[in-house]
């Protein structure tokens, strides 16, 4: 009996040896930084996304084309479904434009409805037009393992008098301290706002990313936000005037 | 034996006629106070309640569950036409309206401006009790027409034949825009309205936010007013399809409005309370001096074989005499006095800063002119009420002391 429970552990810690000396590289949190501010980042890019919006009623599906420029510059142009097709959002700075073809108008979002819902989704107006830099706004720390033993947990309180939504952000983050697993958005109060996460590693156009990223709000039950990538293009060409009023309502 | 009782009582009251009169007139003037607090209250009481449960709450609401927490423009009542008929031929129901309230973005220019677009049956609340109340007939926008809130006008710079883009999220999920021109600016007596409301024509509202034969609310305004909500409220939850939706009193609605009216109310009985102990202690005053006073003649009686008991009696009565008699004064004075507001109205706006606003407001409704305070019969019973027994228990102790004079020592005092 008691050479079985030895075998037992013997061959339990053999099997755990592995995972052992991997966990205990620690990932290297500057590293980890700019990963996970630079994921997705590109002096220009252009991309094809599908978005799935869920409420506890209907599911509806949108795609569009996304191309964005540095840091501030983004245009999205919805291609369905065919009711909303050619709605486009103009982002320059912290500024954030709505093109409506149908009756050929463009609206500027106010500040006061920053906070509110971008095109039904749970993405806000402002995600749209926050740039979160975990560098320059964040101070990160590796917490340790993740809950569930896999990967990492790594926190990034936002700095003492940083205008911002989110006080604390929290990452699990992979084995090997390269992609996002999962994101926690803690709001100003603490409490866990929405949960994102990061799913469907793939590589495109070179670069390994998670190519689904499901958000989920956790004040209302339910609501789901999917976004998936169908197309990505990291070093693409994309002019400056790409991101003008004019434009936007040129282009139809 | 009780003629002969307060026909003393009586004349003895008649004695003193200074201190008399100053008793009757300390009751008078606060049975008068407590009827023109009442009829202030009354006057009051309703006009707020009607303010309140006003054009924009009604006496009762239907939505569909959730509605009102969450406000998402999905949440509707399907078949919105069918259910307003069956309602409006419910007979406790005076007038119902179907309403979407739909949060938008409208700009005039490029600027986009946080508004709520209430599709409503324009033609239907411009009766008495309706949103537009009192709107005149050519006042009634076009089709593709919209009336915008004067504050909300004001500071977008919004004028009259302006069109205005609307954009907002549609009840199936999608964007929500089009374009509709200013045919008026509205202002009413509620600020909301004037601040972030853009009405249409429910039929519109319809069409732009792709709710077809849906609302979000239908508005119910009962014949026995905001005091019968609740039997509304039962008759409204017989309509067809009531049962998968939710039907409310203005007062669950809005508990904080029917709170604030009981505190209201509890205040007024407090001031009651306190006007009442100033009358009795004129009663116990009165009624001390008089015993105290006729120590000699009291005496007199006991020694001539009138009975204590009786003695206690008369002092009773003159007691009961004098508070009811006081009070009677004051219910005829006071009656007269709120009868005289009742006729020509109170109108406190006069009593604000003249430049600051010509309304008063209170929970975002503007009270707009007078109110008129009335009285009922109940309103005057408390008083005769407490006044006869204020009067008995203040009476009491002189009545005791007279019973248990000495007639020689109280002679001779």
């Amino acid at each position: 009996m008691r050479a079985l429970m030895a075998f037992t552990c013997a061959a339990c810690i053999g099997l755990a040896a592995p995972t052992i000396t991997e966990a205990q590289e620690r990932p290297n949190l500057t590293q980890l930084t700019e990963i996970l501010d630079d994921l997705y980042s590109s002096e220009a890019s252009i991309a094809r996304i599908e978005m799935t919006v869920t409420t506890p009623r209907r599911t509806r599906t949108m795609r569009m084309r996304v191309w964005t420029r540095g840091e501030d510059r983004a245009l999205i142009l919805i291609e369905s479904p065919s009711r909303e097709r050619g709605t486009a959002t103009l982002r320059r700075d912290r500024n954030l434009w709505n093109y409506l073809p149908r009756i050929s108008r463009t609206i500027r979002v106010p500040p006061s409805m920053m906070l509110s819902s971008w095109m039904g989704s749970d993405l806000t107006n402002d995600d749209l037009t926050q740039s979160t830099s975990y560098r320059n706004d964040f101070d990160g720390q590796v917490v340790g393992r993740a809950e569930n033993g896999r990967g990492w947990l790594i926190r990034y309180d936002a700095h003492e008098g940083t205008v911002g939504l989110w006080r604390r952000i929290e990452y699990v983050v992979n084995e090997a301290g390269t992609l996002p697993v999962l994101a926690r958005y803690y709001d100003r109060r603490m409490r866990l706002a929405r949960v994102m996460r990061f799913e469907d590693v793939r590589e495109m156009d070179g670069r390994r990313i998670p190519t689904r990223l499901v958000l989920e709000p956790r004040d209302r039950e339910g609501h789901r936000t999917e976004m998936r990538y169908v197309e990505m293009d990291f070093d693409a060409n994309v002019s400056e005037s790409t991101f003008s009023l004019t434009q936007l309502e040129r282009r139809r | 034996m009780l003629g002969s009782t307060a026909r003393l009582a009586w004349r003895n009251l008649g004695r003193n006629r200074r201190r008399t009169a100053l008793a009757l007139a300390a009751i008078a003037v606060a049975q008068t106070a407590v009827l023109a607090m009442d009829g202030l209250m009354n006057g009051w009481g309703d006009s707020m309640l009607d303010t309140l449960t006003g054009p924009l709450m009604g006496h009762a609401q239907i939505h569909a569950p959730e509605w009102r927490e969450e406000r998402a423009p999905d949440l509707v009542i399907d078949g919105v036409g069918e259910m307003l008929d069956e309602v409006r031929a419910l007979p406790t129901v005076q007038d119902a309206y179907a309403r979407i309230y739909a949060p938008a973005l409208v700009a005039r220019e490029v600027d986009g401006h946080a508004v709520i677009v209430a599709g409503i049956d324009i033609a239907a609340e411009r009766s008495s009790g309706g949103l537009l109340e009192g709107l005149p007939e050519a006042g009634i926008p076009t089709e593709r027409g919209a009336l915008v809130g004067s504050s909300l006008a004001r500071e977008v710079g919004i004028e009259v034949g302006d069109e205005l883009a609307v954009l907002g999220q549609g009840a199936d999920g999608s964007m929500a825009n089009d374009l509709v021109t200013v045919t008026g600016i509205l202002e009413t007596p509620i600020d909301m309205i004037n601040r972030t409301g853009i009405v249409v024509h429910l039929a519109l509202a319809q069409e732009i936010f792709a709710m077809p034969d849906q609302a979000h609310e239908i508005n119910v305004r009962g014949i026995g007013g905001a005091d019968d909500a609740a039997a509304l409220v039962a008759a409204l939850g017989g309509v067809d399809g009531a049962d998968q939706l939710e039907v409310l009193p203005w007062d669950e609605l809005a508990p904080e409005l029917s709170q604030m009216l009981d505190i209201t109310e509890i205040y007024g009985l407090v001031v009651l309370f306190i006007v009442f102990i100033a009358a009795a202690a004129g009663v116990a005053n009165t009624m001390l001096m008089a015993t105290f006073e006729r120590r000699r003649e009291l005496g007199m009686l006991l020694s001539l074989g009138t009975t204590p008991a009786r003695l206690v009696r008369i002092v009773l009565t003159e007691a009961v005499v004098l508070g009811l008699l006081g009070v009677l004064i004051g219910t005829f004075l006071g009656g007269l006095l709120v009868f005289y507001q009742n006729q020509t109205g109170i109108d406190f706006t006069q009593w604000g800063d003249q430049e600051a606003s010509v309304d008063m407001a209170i929970y975002g409704v503007n009270f707009s002119g007078a109110i008129y305070p009335y009285l009922s019969v109940s309103d005057c019973v408390p008083g005769f009420v407490g006044v006869v027994v204020v009067s008995v228990l203040a009476a009491l102790w002189p009545a005791a002391v007279a019973a248990r004079l000495e007639p020689v020592e109280a002679m001779r005092g």
